[in-house]
């Protein structure tokens, strides 16, 4: 009657089921408490964004066959406490500064894009505050132009769990910036100066 | 020797390995993803998720959103990879996607991985699946079965031994 696979069988049907169940409830318990915590309603704020418009060439600064293509960086101020996010099943916070936008030559065209991200592994890190800081990427469109429209700036998180669900929120802060034309290098200004003289 | 207790034996292995593969299957369907469950192969997302964490994948949004952990196929690349959405533009009419990823610990956005001459991904055509859940470090199994031939002789092994030796 009880062979040794009976018994195998038996040992790891009983294991597989408790697994299952520790899981479900440590996902369980990890949410209660981040809305216990009110993680869901944290605030930011996003503050004195003045964006660098440059114009590259490359196909890695989106240039598509050496059409030239605006680039746009960014130095800003970030303040936001996102201590709260840290519990015991918490492995690391991500980070990340968004811009929303409307595209402007086709209509219905709806971007998000990344202009700065950071991973949080400790819990005394969560506290954010940083003055004059440089975007971590060069930003693109699909059009030419990024510039000349408004951005809306977003700070958001991700939760990377120990083990369970990956957990994704927004803090409440919402910054909107217009983006001004890009200046025309002051090499061809003086020029047109001096023509115009 | 009695064939037809050999005979049920083998039927009984052939009903376990085809409730496995229904099971595959089935979760392919719920999830709409050809491979929902998949493990990590590198460290370009560390220190979020380290070879041999196993993820579990979505794939009925119709979009991502910037910072979703997203598996994604290059056309004459048999592996997929694991990255995050850096960027992400929607044309509503259409309803197609392009995003842009990156790796966490990579220093560059993926363009170099994508296939030649393309800037974008497409969510629609590209995208295996979305990381939901995770559990660390249980997939080691599987990349120790899969690169070490001895590993893979010695399962086979087992379960042909165990298959022969129960008896029900």
């Amino acid at each position: 009657m009880f062979s040794l696979s009976q018994r195998f069988q038996h040992v790891s049907n009983q294991a597989l089921s408790f697994a299952i169940f520790a899981a479900a409830f440590v996902v369980a318990s990890t949410w209660v408490q981040l809305y216990r915590d009110n993680v869901f309603s944290l605030n930011s704020s996003i503050g004195n964004v003045n964006p660098h418009i440059n114009v590259r060439t490359s196909r890695y600064y989106g240039s598509v066959n050496g059409k030239p293509k605006e680039n746009i960086r960014l130095s800003f101020d970030l303040d936001a406490d996102l201590t709260p996010l840290f519990n015991w099943n918490t492995k690391q916070i991500f980070a990340f500064v968004t811009a929303t936008y409307d595209g402007k030559l086709k209509n219905g065209v709806k971007s998000e894009v990344t202009f700065w991200d950071t991973i949080i592994t400790d819990k005394a890190e969560a506290h954010i505050t940083l003055e004059n800081l440089k975007s971590k990427y060069s930003v693109w469109d699909l059009e030419e132009k990024l510039s000349e429209r408004d951005l809306t700036f977003h700070l958001h998180w991700n939760i990377q769990p120990w083990i369970g669900t990956l957990i994704y929120g927004k803090t409440t802060g919402q910054t909107i910036v217009g983006i001004p034309e890009r200046k025309v290098p002051s090499k061809n200004q003086n020029k047109s100066t001096s023509e115009s003289r | 020797m009695n064939l037809r207790l050999e005979l049920t034996r083998f039927l009984n292995l052939c009903f376990a390995l085809a409730s496995a593969f229904m099971f595959w299957k089935g979760l392919s369907i719920v999830t709409d993803s050809h491979s929902p469950i998949v493990v990590v192969l590198s460290g370009s997302m560390e220190p979020a998720f380290q070879r041999g964490d196993i993820l579990f994948l979505w794939n009925r949004n119709a979009l991502n959103k910037v910072g979703d952990v997203v598996v994604y196929e290059v056309e004459g690349k048999e592996i997929p990879i694991v990255h995050r959405v850096l960027r992400e533009h929607v044309d509503e009419k259409s309803g197609k996607q392009l995003l842009l990823t990156k790796g966490d610990n990579n220093a560059g956005n993926d363009i170099p991985l994508y296939a030649r001459r393309k800037v974008y991904l497409q969510k629609d055509r590209d995208i295996v699946g979305t990381v939901k859940g995770y559990i660390p470090q249980l997939g080691y199994v599987t990349i120790w079965i899969s690169e070490n031939k001895y590993a893979k002789a010695g399962l086979m092994g087992l379960i042909g031994l165990s298959a022969l030796l129960s008896n029900e």
